[in-house]
């Protein structure tokens, strides 16, 4: 028996226009991270509180994972509350004060002047997280499905909104005292709320929802889920808390702990989504997705080698830089070059070919990037990434030039498939 | 699922035009997904009023796939005047795959 409520109204999803300019962004921001890369790769030999390694890690965690994250989410948190996007124009706000505060931002940390470029470059981007939390709180608040991704989406961006803040804090406090310790000081905690808090939390939440549905499986397990939010969460605010009250070095392997059995339970999560998949063949994208979350594990080694070296011997630096590099370079990345091919050729897809499907044969999604040159891109980029990392771990600089050339060549055919899906012209088979 | 029909030859011409209507995700059709759940011909009045579901609602593709359902129909029928409603009651799982579907999931 059918029910009632029939529509004949096409179910508007958002527009391709908000989505857009955010990968485009962030396409050019993984290029500009890779090019700074190249022309810095012996700041990695050394201490990883150097300017151009901040402003690395700035363009990375911000104009590409967070621009690529904002421009999806806008796009997918209407499918994980089964509502609407509250507002375009905020989305559109929201991209305009990103992208003017990033490059305000990398550049202030680049040249190493914490003057009114970096204040204003990093109180526009406060501005355009809280116009994002705005606009996915009334969508949420108007969705009449609440469910556990989306409280996952929801807190991640509340996250971001605190790992900010501290950010601005921390660049105010370079030339008026505002904390008892200097800005170094406190990088760890701005850090870890923004990889912990901001990433892990929206991946996870996010991820939780599609990784089942490209696969085409039956496993949902929301109890799990919840563990896993409380697991990270709780996690966090330990770790504030200790960092606040520096309690020894070794009690910070608890909330590592707490953060590890949340990846082992999400680990469990997408086994057990892949072994009740419907769809046996398995596409590269969601392959590189995939090994985006094992390449989780290669970061939680590290801090906890970390920890017990800074324990025993005192801190590293190489290894926090390799830390930071395995986040950023590596599990973020991976997990946006295997999903950016997930979702932008849908996007584009659905933009030329909606009102000629059913009239023919149109191409395939897929089709509409290269797979060779996706291919190529992936050889190329894990090459690279795991000799910068052995790079810095040796602090070998001509390591470390190869293989940001070959991190540079990888953002380069990232790019060239990019702009192919985004230029494509309709054409029917 | 079978489908629900008051005009099991239309239906069934109907739904062979659906099988060329692709889930661009899935790559499987919209009949062998087990999308449509009803298809009723008005024959006094010329009009033709298919009743279908998405995998998921608010789905990135759904404006696409219900228009490719009109435009399918549409080319069927030429003559009669084409609905395509959709509703979310029942909702799509998993068990709505047809046989051949699964086959395909499987190969």
């Amino acid at each position: 028996m059918l029910g009632a409520s029939l529509s004949t109204d096409p179910v508007k999803t958002t527009s391709y226009k908000v989505v857009l300019p955010f990968y485009a962004y962030a396409s050019i921001a993984f290029f500009a991270a890779t090019l700074l890369l190249v022309f810095s790769a012996p700041a990695f030999g050394r201490h990883y509180f150097h300017p151009h390694v901040i402003a690395i890690t700035h363009t990375m965690a911000l104009g590409w994972g967070t621009m690529v994250i904002l421009g999806a989410s806008h796009q997918l948190v209407p499918v994980l509350i089964e509502g609407k996007l509250y507002s375009n124009i905020l989305a559109y706000i929201s991209f305009a004060l990103a992208a003017v505060g990033i490059p305000m931002l990398v550049y202030a940390f680049y040249t190493f002047n914490m003057n009114w470029v970096a204040r204003r470059g990093g109180e526009l981007v406060i501005g355009a997280v809280a116009v994002y939390l705005i606009n996915m709180g009334i969508s949420m608040a108007k969705s009449k499905t609440q469910n556990v991704h989306a409280v996952f989406v929801f807190t991640a961006g509340l996250w971001l909104l605190i790992t900010t803040i501290i950010g601005l804090l921390l660049v105010y406090n370079f030339s008026i005292p505002l904390f008892s310790e200097d800005s170094l000081h406190y990088l760890s905690l701005h850090a870890h709320m923004g990889m912990i808090g901001w990433f892990l939390l929206l991946i996870i939440g996010v991820g939780s929802r599609l990784i089942p549905m490209f696969l085409i499986s039956k496993y949902t397990n929301a109890k799990l889920l919840w563990w896993i939010y409380i697991l990270i969460n709780l996690g966090l605010i330990v770790f504030a808390f200790m960092f606040l009250y520096a309690p020894p070095v070794y009690c910070y392997l608890l909330p590592v702990a707490a953060v590890a059995a949340a990846l082992l339970l999400f680990g469990y999560y997408c086994r057990q989504a892949y072994r009740k998949r419907l769809r046996k063949q398995v596409d590269e994208q969601l392959k590189i997705s995939v090994l985006s979350v094992v390449m989780m594990a290669l970061p939680v080694v590290l801090l906890i080698i970390m920890i017990i070296g800074l324990w025993v011997a005192g801190e590293n630096t190489r290894l926090v830089l390799a830390y930071g590099f395995t986040v950023f370079f590596g599990w973020i990345t991976a997990i946006i070059l295997g999903m950016t091919f997930k979702t932008l050729p849908f996007i584009i897809w659905n933009k030329v070919y909606h009102k000629k499907a059913g009239l023919g044969k149109t191409p395939n999604p897929k089709n509409l990037f290269s797979n060779r040159v996706f291919t190529g891109m992936a050889v190329v980029y894990l090459t690279g990434f795991i000799l910068f990392v052995t790079g810095i771990l040796l602090s070998a600089v001509v390591v470390l030039q190869i293989a940001a050339l070959l991190l540079l060549l990888a953002a380069g055919l990232y790019n060239f498939n990019v702009l192919k899906i985004i230029l494509h012209k309709p054409a029917m088979l | 699922m079978n489908v629900i029909t008051n005009n099991n030859i239309k239906s069934t011409i109907a739904m062979a035009a659906l099988h060329n209507v692709i889930d661009p995700e899935i790559g499987l059709n919209v009949a062998d997904l087990g999308l449509i759940y009803k298809i009723a011909f008005d024959e006094a009045g010329r009009k033709i009023s298919t009743t279908m579901t998405l995998t998921t609602q608010f789905c990135p593709m759904g404006e696409s796939i219900v228009d490719g359902v009109t435009q399918a129909m549409q080319q069927t029928f030429p003559e009669d005047e084409i609905h395509v409603d959709l509703t979310f009651d029942p909702p799509w799982n998993y068990d709505l795959i047809s046989e051949e579907g699964r086959k395909f999931l499987n190969r």
